[in-house]
């Protein structure tokens, strides 16, 4: 089975990897490719600087959940606004919910207790594909676009660090919940993004040991984003490269091409000797963010899995 | 274009931006830069790769220790300011910083054995910021150094460093300690409140219990009676901290890059440090590839893989216009995008040598 035909079975997808690697738009491209694929897929993006919708050309979403075409959504929701929403659907009663709400120790609470901002956002997508939530569309999967990977670990190992301190009540049983849907590979798939260069390199590597170690499981996809293309044949060295094309970019822009794609090649092959699984390439593309640049990164992921596109 | 100057730095530098744009190398060059004139210098930084530390030559060196860098046998014209780096370790700081303020040492073991500690020690995400603000104030009342340069922690927008201070002093100001520094348990480990109520308090107590959990409740006020001595000395450092940054000896640099996606990002940024009354000096604008030398447009080209590259030319250069326009009246200089992260210190002197000013 190809790792897209995995994927395509999960309930919650979390993608992370180093900042500036494409999380966002790779979250983006593989929920148009599981859509496609007869899956409803929501995007959550939980950074506060929103940005998916730009991704998949919405209007912004404020929290709220959008619909980008039938089976495709997308939702960017503060962790705040998670806890806030679940105080006021336990305590029901609208003037207590508001003195609570505006009270400074609920909020330093909110904001400071460990792993609660996690386990909220991560609670809130395991609601969502069990259509607990009030509202909203039926979602067979989430996308989860994590914090980069520092942050993105926290994240996975919030309700652990969680259900050890409480051990019963509701708060303590949608923990053990989300515990057992994050630590289920066939439930949760985790996907790394990161580009063919040392530091993403060894922030994935860190993160498939961390991952291992302390959830006991593994990634289920790697992907290599933003991979310089190959020269022309023959073109290791300038010499052999084709008048026309010195003539056309020029000695120093060449130089670069070919010194990017050795560095993307040595790393490949740090990755191949240290990584196990699934693993899929992505070129750098020449466009900017939008909705054509996700199309055009569904269909490399859709080609690198060896499915063939759904027309 | 003659070179820019860097020599009117001031004594604290902030390097800031959005992750994965070369904030960390720009800071190191800065900070080469800085000893080679003359000024004693540190560098702290985050995240350093595995080959900027072998670089700087402080390989495996434990966290937060000004680690001295070997300058002067590399070719640069040293005035002998020296230069030491040094690497944040957010765990490691917090321990240490309970071990200095701790007032003996049973207060210094309970809390280093509270289990709310130990969680809130590794994984709280404010804590790498919160232990930045430390480790700043620790560095600057040393008055070792003519000059610090600070790398800001990989989060997106590094805001949450700048309003690290702020926030901790609004935090001890809010009453939320107060609050649980009361003695709410007794020496049996029961809520005084509802045990003086008998079988009713019995059942509030279970009630607790469910939502919220009394083992955490009680860990979470043992820890803050724990950490109560120190809290006065936390306050006291963040707000010099936070006054420190807003100084005119302060200095903020802003890197970013110029895809289009990222513009919002930089000048969302600019906005935010002069609302807040940081300095902004440069904006520097990273990894730039060069036009292509005919001009031929990217789009008429053969190759695809030439397409590619003539079209980040293009990219970079409307960017870079763009983000002109965009800045009107701030310093913005460009930086090419380099073949490979330095290797030695000679690499990174090449960071600064090939910035060029652009106009705004």
């Amino acid at each position: 089975m190809s790792w897209l035909a995995g994927l395509c079975q999960r309930r919650l997808i979390v993608v992370t990897g180093k900042g500036g690697v494409g999380k966002t738009s790779i979250a983006a491209a593989l929920g148009l490719l599981l859509s496609e694929r007869g899956r409803s897929a929501l995007v959550l993006e939980v950074d506060p600087r929103e940005n998916v919708h730009r991704i998949l050309d919405t209007a912004p979403s404020d929290g709220q959940v959008v619909t980008v075409r039938p089976g495709l959504y997308l939702q960017n929701l503060q962790p705040r606004q998670v806890v806030d929403q679940l105080i006021g659907e336990r305590v029901k009663l609208g003037v207590l919910v508001r003195r609570i709400l505006n009270s400074p120790i609920y909020t330093h609470f909110a904001e400071g207790a460990p792993g609660l901002k996690e386990l909220a956002i991560l609670g809130h997508a395991l609601r969502l594909v069990e259509g607990e939530t009030p509202s909203g569309p039926q979602v067979d999967v989430v996308i989860l676009d994590a914090p980069a990977t520092g942050h993105g670990m926290s994240m996975l190992r919030a309700p652990g660090l969680v259900s050890d301190v409480l051990q019963h009540g509701p708060v303590a049983r949608l923990t053990t919940r989300v515990a057992e849907l994050v630590g289920d590979p066939q439930a949760c798939g985790i996907v790394v993004i990161t580009l063919a260069e040392e530091m993403p390199v060894t922030e994935a590597l860190e993160l498939r040991s961390a991952l291992e170690t302390e959830l006991g499981r593994a990634p289920e996809l790697l992907v290599a984003n933003a991979l310089y293309p190959e020269l022309p044949q023959g073109a290791a060295a300038l010499e052999g490269l084709g008048a026309g094309l010195v003539e056309e970019l020029g000695v120093e822009l060449l130089t670069l091409w070919r010194q990017r794609r050795a560095i993307n090649e040595a790393q490949l092959q740090r990755l191949r000797a240290a990584w196990s699984g699934p693993e899929a390439q992505v070129p750098h593309l020449s466009l900017s963010q939008g909705r054509d640049l996700t199309a055009e990164l569904a269909r490399s992921l859709s080609a690198a899995s060896g499915e063939d596109a759904v027309p | 274009m003659k070179g820019e100057n860097w020599n009117d730095l001031p004594p604290l530098v902030v390097v800031v931006g959005a992750g994965g744009v070369g904030k960390t190398t720009l800071a190191a060059a800065l900070a080469l830069h800085s000893a080679e004139a003359g000024d004693h210098t540190l560098v702290m930084t985050f995240d350093p790769s595995r080959r900027l530390k072998d670089t700087l030559g402080i390989g495996d060196q434990p966290g937060n220790q000004e680690i001295p860098v070997e300058i002067d046998e590399t070719g640069g014209e040293t005035r002998g300011g020296g230069l030491e780096a040094s690497l944040l370790d957010a765990h490691d700081a917090f321990d240490r910083l309970v071990r200095t303020y701790a007032p003996d040492a049973a207060a210094r073991e309970r809390i280093l054995n509270n289990r709310y500690y130990h969680h809130l020690a590794g994984s709280l995400s404010g804590i790498l910021e919160y232990m930045a603000v430390e480790r700043l104030f620790e560095v600057n009342a040393t008055g070792r150094f003519d000059r610090v340069i600070l790398d800001t922690p990989p989060t997106r927008q590094a805001l949450e460093f700048l309003e690290a201070p702020d926030r901790i002093v609004d935090f001890l100001d809010s009453g939320a300690i107060q609050l649980t520094l009361r003695p709410w348990f007794r020496g049996d480990g029961r809520l005084k409140a509802t045990a003086v109520l008998g079988g009713l308090g019995r059942r509030l107590d279970h009630y607790l219990d469910e939502w919220v959990g009394l083992d955490l409740l009680r860990d979470m006020a043992e820890f803050f009676q724990a950490f109560e001595p120190l809290f006065k000395g936390f306050r006291r450092r963040a707000v010099e901290v936070g006054r420190l940054l807003r100084s005119r000896t302060t200095q903020f640099i802003l890197v970013t890059t110029t895809a289009e996606e990222r513009l919002p990002d930089a000048l969302f940024f600019a906005r935010r440090l002069q609302e807040r009354g940081h300095r902004l000096g440069r904006v520097v604008a990273n990894r730039i590839h060069p036009m292509s030398a005919s001009k031929c447009a990217a789009d008429e080209m053969d190759d695809p893989g030439a397409r590619l590259l003539g079209w980040l030319g293009e990219r970079d250069q409307s960017g870079l216009e763009a983000l002109g326009q965009l800045l009107r009246g701030r310093r913005l200089g460009a930086i090419p995008v380099l073949a490979d992260e330095p290797t030695d210190l000679v690499g990174l002197r090449r960071v600064l040598q090939r910035y060029k000013p652009v106009q705004t």
